[in-house]
């Protein structure tokens, strides 16, 4: 669906750099995590995207094609930043937005009201938007950005503002979106929702790529080999020797049940036929870092949040 | 190539509309299109009440030891002469002294043998309460008319020919061009008049309105609003339409007022055709005694004697070309701050050249086609308010041409200069732009 090839864009004529060399290539139909520390060039890259800024070099395809004008049309964007009209009603605001969108009346009137039934808010179309609390006005954010239904929605922090029932609902949303065929750029810093809806993420920080790939897979990579282990009826002995030859610190007794983490690199068969001599294996379980710990990691690495 | 300039300009309308709807139906834009009229007619008539306030009826005495004055000075509500016993003057100074209601005594010495310097000499007015410097001087006059008066007799002249002697030059002036041009001081004070009015009106304009759409452009960067605008449409065309939007809001606000005021001189000046119907030939001394009613009817006259299409014309266009070249530039000071506060710096920039403009066009009024006039009626920054101010004396056909025509160029010139600072601008948060970044942007 999106190519980034090589984009670099700087400001202050060249003295600050925002995007450097940056590569990666959105799957159609995909939810695809943006990820990366607050000033890592996340927002740039969205905004290049949108046409709001122009990169100094590099280029993005949408669908094989150069970047235009006219595919704003396809683009909805929800920037981190929500903003809306505060003494515009509710109505007034959706049909102005989707007009700019290059929707007729008509149409964006008919979409609208499909939303606002799926979001259980058709009581608001007349109201001012200084009427609503924080967390309605997000609802509205959300209608604006998929009223012209985009074929590439790009969300910067979704969630944020939302209490959980409505995270929820967005995220259903979401996904509902997916199914019909939207590719979906999400922006974000909070994890667990990217283990949740997304199927590849890119990991940005000081404005270079740092990693990319699916979730699985980027998981996978930044796995140590820990294995956490819970034997029972162990032989005291043997487990003793065993802990000291593999260099394990600390260990869990409790009534006949013993638990500890290990790091081996060799083979698992080889390991778990070693503690069969040792007791029983309650649970055998290798430690995948959550995406959370890979962020921490990887950011950690290149030596800056 | 017809496609994209179409859609830029459907954009431009649909923010355009935007503006304007907001705008025009925001409660305190209803209120004030109504109200400022009847404000300023209050204002006026409240200063004018003021004035009369401060008036008061000065009461002199006159102890007239000559009887050349007693009976032929006159009273009127600023200054009431009371005539006294010429006799016990002591007794009128001690009681002057303790009088609350008598101002002064005037003391006219006796009059002998026509000796006029003497009895200059010999009077004097006594104050008490203190008396205007106007009043002394309205005294001064009321004496001098009635010893004129007794001169003449007394060296035996006829009046009438001393009146002769007095009469003043009657000059008639019309112009070459326009035999039907009335070339009077009341003609020229109404022209002064409504150059003046239409002069401050596009001042206040510029300046009110410029500063909405500096308000209008903050509003967007701090509420956020304008990154999801800009993902839909150019800068450009937000800033056009915005500036667009709050010309209409102007335009239908001065729509209404010159309506008003058309239909307020119209119904004016029915009464000064009827009026003029029923004055005899040759009674144009009467006009002089003409009270205000027919005076206003009489500045409407003039006012619809000159070529108030052109007035109007030349009014609104360069209104709205002056204020697309100040708002663009007060748009550009709006992306660049984040807050009102920051603006104070930049505003300077747009308002010192007005401000030049209007108190030039003031000192040029006098001569309104010399050197000066020309200068600053064709230059950009001040023609908008010079302009305006001259129209109504009349400009040479090729001077307003000329003005359009740099007005028009500069005001896209300034559009395009806004736009690249305008890009730039409505994205930077959290720091005010440096005239140095500013320079850097419109480079770019």
């Amino acid at each position: 669906m999106l190519r980034a090839e090589n984009i670099t864009k700087t400001y202050n004529a060249g003295k600050k750099t925002a995007l450097q060399d940056f590569s990666i290539h959105v799957p159609e139909g995909s939810i695809y995590g943006l990820l990366g520390p607050n000033g890592a060039g996340k927002t740039t890259f969205i905004r290049i995207i949108n046409q709001i800024t122009q990169p100094d070099a590099g280029t993005v395809l949408i669908r094989g094609e150069q970047l235009k004008n006219a595919h704003i049309r396809d683009i909805g964007y929800m920037p981190e930043e929500r903003g809306l009209y505060k003494n515009m009603t509710v109505g007034d605001q959706i049909l102005y937005f989707g007009e700019l969108k290059g929707m007729s009346k008509n149409d964006a009137l008919h979409e609208a009201k499909y939303w606002f039934e799926q979001l259980n808010i058709d009581q608001w179309w007349k109201k001012k938007l200084s009427e609503l609390s924080k967390g309605m006005a997000q609802k509205i954010q959300f209608v604006v950005t998929v009223l012209h239904r985009p074929k590439l929605l790009i969300l910067d922090e979704p969630f944020s503002g939302f209490d959980p029932v409505n995270a929820n609902l967005i995220k259903d949303q979401i996904l509902n979106l997916k199914k019909n065929g939207t590719t979906i750029i999400l922006s974000t810093h909070r994890m667990e929702s990217v283990e949740e809806l997304c199927d590849a993420v890119a990991l940005i920080n000081n404005s270079r790529k740092v990693l990319d790939g699916k979730v699985f897979d980027v998981r996978e990579q930044f796995k140590k080999n820990i294995f956490s282990i819970t034997l029972a009826d162990a032989d005291p002995e043997k487990l003793e020797n065993f802990l000291q030859m593999n260099g394990v610190q600390q260990h869990h007794s409790d009534n006949n049940l013993s638990t500890f983490e290990i790091t081996r690199h060799d083979d698992q068969n080889a390991l778990i036929s070693q503690l069969v001599q040792i007791g029983k294996i309650r649970s055998f379980q290798e430690k995948i870092p959550s995406m959370n710990e890979v962020f921490i990691n990887a950011v950690g690495n290149t030596g800056a949040l | 190539m017809l496609n994209i300039l179409k859609k830029i300009m459907k954009n431009i309308l649909l923010i355009t509309k935007r503006e304007y709807l907001t705008q025009v139906k925001k409660k305190s834009f209803i209120v004030l299109t109504v109200l400022a009229p009847v404000l300023m007619i209050a204002f006026g008539a409240f200063i004018a009440v003021m004035l009369k306030a401060n008036e008061t009826q000065y009461t002199v005495q006159v102890l007239d030891k000559s009887g050349l004055f007693a009976d032929k000075i006159q009273s009127d509500s600023k200054l009431k002469y009371v005539s006294v016993t010429p006799d016990k003057e002591q007794q009128h100074l001690k009681n002057l002294k303790d009088s609350e209601t008598v101002d002064a005594l005037l003391i006219i010495a006796p009059l002998q043998a026509e000796n006029f310097e003497a009895m200059e000499k010999g009077s004097q007015l006594i104050i008490n309460n203190k008396i205007g410097l106007d009043t002394r001087q309205r005294i001064v006059n009321d004496l001098s008319d009635i010893v004129r008066t007794a001169r003449i007799k007394a060296m035996n002249i006829d009046e009438s020919r001393i009146a002769e002697l007095d009469a003043d030059f009657k000059l008639k002036s019309s112009d070459i061009h326009d035999t039907k041009k009335i070339d009077s001081d009341l003609d020229f004070g109404v022209k002064y008049g409504l150059g003046m009015i239409l002069m401050y009106a596009t001042f206040m304009f510029i300046i009110i309105y410029g500063v909405r759409v500096m308000r209008s452009v903050l509003e967007e960067k701090n509420n956020r609003v304008v990154e999801i605008i800009i993902s839909s449409v150019k800068p450009f065309d937000l800033m056009m339409g915005k500036i667009f939007g709050v010309t209409l809001v102007a335009l239908t606000q001065f729509m209404v007022w010159i309506t008003m005021a058309l239909a307020g001189a119209l119904v004016l000046n029915t009464g000064f055709s009827t009026m003029k119907d029923t004055l005899p030939a040759g009674s144009e001394t009467m006009v002089e005694e003409l009270d205000i009613r027919q005076m206003a009817g009489e500045i409407s006259h003039i006012l619809l004697e000159m070529n108030v299409p052109l007035v109007i014309f030349v009014f609104l266009f360069f209104f709205l070309f002056g204020y697309i070249f100040y708002s663009s530039m007060y748009a550009a000071i709006g992306s660049a701050v984040d807050n009102e506060t920051e603006t104070q710096q930049f505003t300077l920039f747009a308002i010192i050249p007005l401000m030049v403009g209007m108190y030039g066009s003031i000192t040029i009024i006098n001569n309104p086609d010399g050197p000066l006039g020309f200068w600053l009626s064709v230059i950009p920054f001040t023609s908008p308010v010079a302009m305006v101010a001259r129209i109504p004396f009349g400009v040479p056909g090729w001077q307003i041409f000329l003005s359009m025509v740099l007005l028009i160029l500069s005001s896209l010139l300034m559009v395009f200069i806004a736009a690249k600072i305008y890009r730039v601008g409505i994205l930077m948060y959290g720091n005010k732009a440096t005239l140095k970044e500013l320079w850097k942007w419109i480079r770019n």
